[in-house]
């Protein structure tokens, strides 16, 4: 039932979900990820279909070194465009904050709506391909997953990720103990578009069209439910529920219409069952115990 | 005296709207020295901590540090020249171990850069070994080592009370801002905070302000203190003059109580 596009589909829910985690893991409620995830696709786009030096076959083949250098790109874009709108939006407080980045998608969306380059509502099509078959994407995906992943482990034993939960906790106090909250708040901001940069990039090629629907509005509320079912304690919580919520509605697809209300009912529920998501403080100990128990670490 | 103060406030005002919270207020603190502020409540000395702290912007006058103008940095700047504090109505990162809470403050000492965390290189993994000690030694000294892995919103009034102290301290600061480090505490525990307080400044060349109610700990603990009314300071000397003084006696006794060795002021 879960074939290689599901796959690669969730891994891209997956990655959007860390990139919402990550501001918030500094305390900030931020939903710019679709309009970061927008840039990075609409560059890959346009790069890979009007730039004959990346080498785009007739057969609409392309070289993966190409399609890697895309991925950079569009994380690097992303991530220049959220530093110079993070120095503004970051001043927000919480609601705020998440109605600013919600502005932000919107103009997003409808600056790539209305740029003469960019295709309109029909978007962009053809996109090459650098893989013969969706499993070709599932590597890519998971390696950036990895890399995503792998950051925010480190994260949590650096002066950086513990500034930032400092901030989650309180910042006047994180202020007080001499951390630049802005600057801090402004590097998970950054490293959330890069994220959600690549992503978009790796999303332009997989889904061989792109325009400029795929960061609205209700993508933001979508990666937040991944972020809230999921949890977001740890950087596993919305992986989790970044890859559950995008199977669930292909799965439910053979029951018919009633899939939407059911799919409706889980993210209702889910957060009402598991108050802070399926990864948990408690659970998060429970496995901490376990690791404990197996290292037998001698308390210093 | 050649050496400038550490720390000099110079007509110090914050106006809320209408309200006066502090009014012109000047005073120096020496290097070393226990510095008590006492007031009745509403005196505006949470307010004067504030200001000093960088949380607050002054309406007028001008903070020095050695000597050199610092009104209106930011709080983790002047929390980098070497000025921490606790919080009146502790503000501990809840969420985090106690032990976390050390680290956070602990982390520019030593600093290490973001790449080489990032790739667990060599440097970090020294730099990051040093604040773990250092953050074992914090609570060892403040006697929270045995609930170190302990969330820090779950442990009791006395000992999120010693942590504030730990975390602040954890930061280096060579001036220590206590904002009644001792509210909530039985007689008991007030008197070990007291040698605490004593101890910490010997041990890490400390320069201590302490707001605190209890006037016979304060004039046991300090080497001069001021004493603020209706945001102005009505008196400043050594515990004897102050408890001599006139003003005081007067304020106090407007408020219902006299500051004296053997009883304290209202809370
Ligand atoms: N942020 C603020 N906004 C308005 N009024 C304030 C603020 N902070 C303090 N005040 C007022 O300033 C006065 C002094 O308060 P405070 O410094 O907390 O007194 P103390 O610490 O001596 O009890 C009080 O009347 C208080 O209500
Ligand atoms: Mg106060």
């Amino acid at each position: 039932m879960i074939d290689n596009g599901l796959l690669v589909q969730m891994l891209i829910g997956a990655l959007l979900g860390v990139s919402v985690y990550l501001p918030l893991a500094a305390g900030q409620l931020s939903l710019a990820t679709p309009a970061f995830y927008a840039v990075g696709g609409t560059l890959a786009a346009l790069l890979s279909t009007t730039w004959p030096a990346l080498g785009a076959g007739a057969d609409g083949s392309f070289p993966l070194a190409s399609f890697l250098l895309e991925l950079l790109l569009g994380g690097l874009l992303a991530g220049v465009l959220a530093l110079l709108v993070g120095r503004l939006v970051l001043r927000l407080q919480g609601i705020y904050l998440a109605i600013a980045t919600i502005a932000l998608v919107e103009i997003v969306r409808v600056a790539i709506l209305n740029l003469p380059f960019t295709g309109g509502a029909i978007g962009i099509f053809g996109i090459p391909q650098p893989f013969p078959t969706a499993a070709g994407y599932l590597l890519p995906a998971l390696g950036l997953l990895a890399l995503a992943g792998w950051v925010c482990q480190r994260l949590e034993v650096m002066p950086l990720g513990r500034a930032m939960a400092a901030i989650r906790n309180d910042e006047l106090a994180a202020r007080c103990m001499g951390i630049d909250t802005t600057r801090v708040k402004l590097t998970a901001f950054v490293l959330s578009a890069v994220l959600a940069g690549s992503t978009g990039a790796l999303a332009a090629h997989f889904l061989n069209t792109w325009n400029a629907r795929q960061g609205s509005f209700d993508t933001a509320v979508t990666m937040l439910a991944f972020v809230i079912l999921g949890g977001s304690r740890s950087w596993l919580g919305p992986v989790l529920g970044g890859l559950l919520l995008t199977a669930l509605p292909e799965l439910l697809r053979p029951v018919g219409d009633v899939r939407l209300v059911l799919f409706g009912l889980v993210i209702l529920l889910g957060p009402s069952v598991f108050p802070q998501g399926l990864i948990n403080p408690g659970l998060l100990e429970r496995l901490g115990r376990l690791g404990e128990r197996a290292e037998r670490e001698p308390q210093p | 005296m050649t050496m400038p103060p550490l720390l000099e406030v110079q007509d110090l005002t914050c106006r809320f709207g209408g309200l006066v919270a502090l009014d012109r207020v000047s005073f120096a603190v020496q290097p070393g020295e226990i510095f008590g502020l006492i007031g009745p409540n509403g005196a505006g000395k949470t307010t004067l901590f504030n200001l000093i702290s960088g949380v607050t912007t002054p309406t007028a006058g001008s903070v020095l540090w050695r000597g050199a103008p610092i009104t209106g940095l930011a709080p983790h700047r002047l929390n980098r020249l070497g000025l921490a504090r606790t919080f009146q109505n502790l503000r501990l990162f809840d969420g985090l171990s106690v032990r976390e809470n050390l680290l956070v403050a602990l982390q520019r000492r030593p600093r290490s850069g973001a790449l080489a965390g990032l790739l667990a290189s060599p440097s970090h993994q020294q730099a990051e070994r040093q604040r773990q000690e250092t953050a074992w030694q914090l609570l060892e000294e403040l006697g929270l080592s045995r609930l170190a892995e302990r969330e820090a919103g779950t442990l009791a009034y006395g000992d999120r009370r010693r942590l504030e102290m730990a975390r602040a301290l954890a930061t280096g600061p060579q001036l220590l801002l206590l904002d009644e480090p001792a509210a909530g505490l039985n007689p008991s525990e007030k008197d070990d905070l007291c040698q605490l307080i004593a101890a910490l400044r010997q041990r890490h060349q400390l320069t201590v302000m302490i707001i605190e109610h209890h006037v016979p700990l304060l004039m046991r603990l300090c080497d001069r203190m001021a004493v603020l009314d209706f945001g102005v300071r009505i008196a400043l000397g050594s515990p004897e003059q102050v408890r001599r003084d006139p003003k005081v006696i007067e304020a106090y006794l407007g408020s219902g109580s006299v500051p004296s060795a053997s009883g304290g002021a209202a809370p």
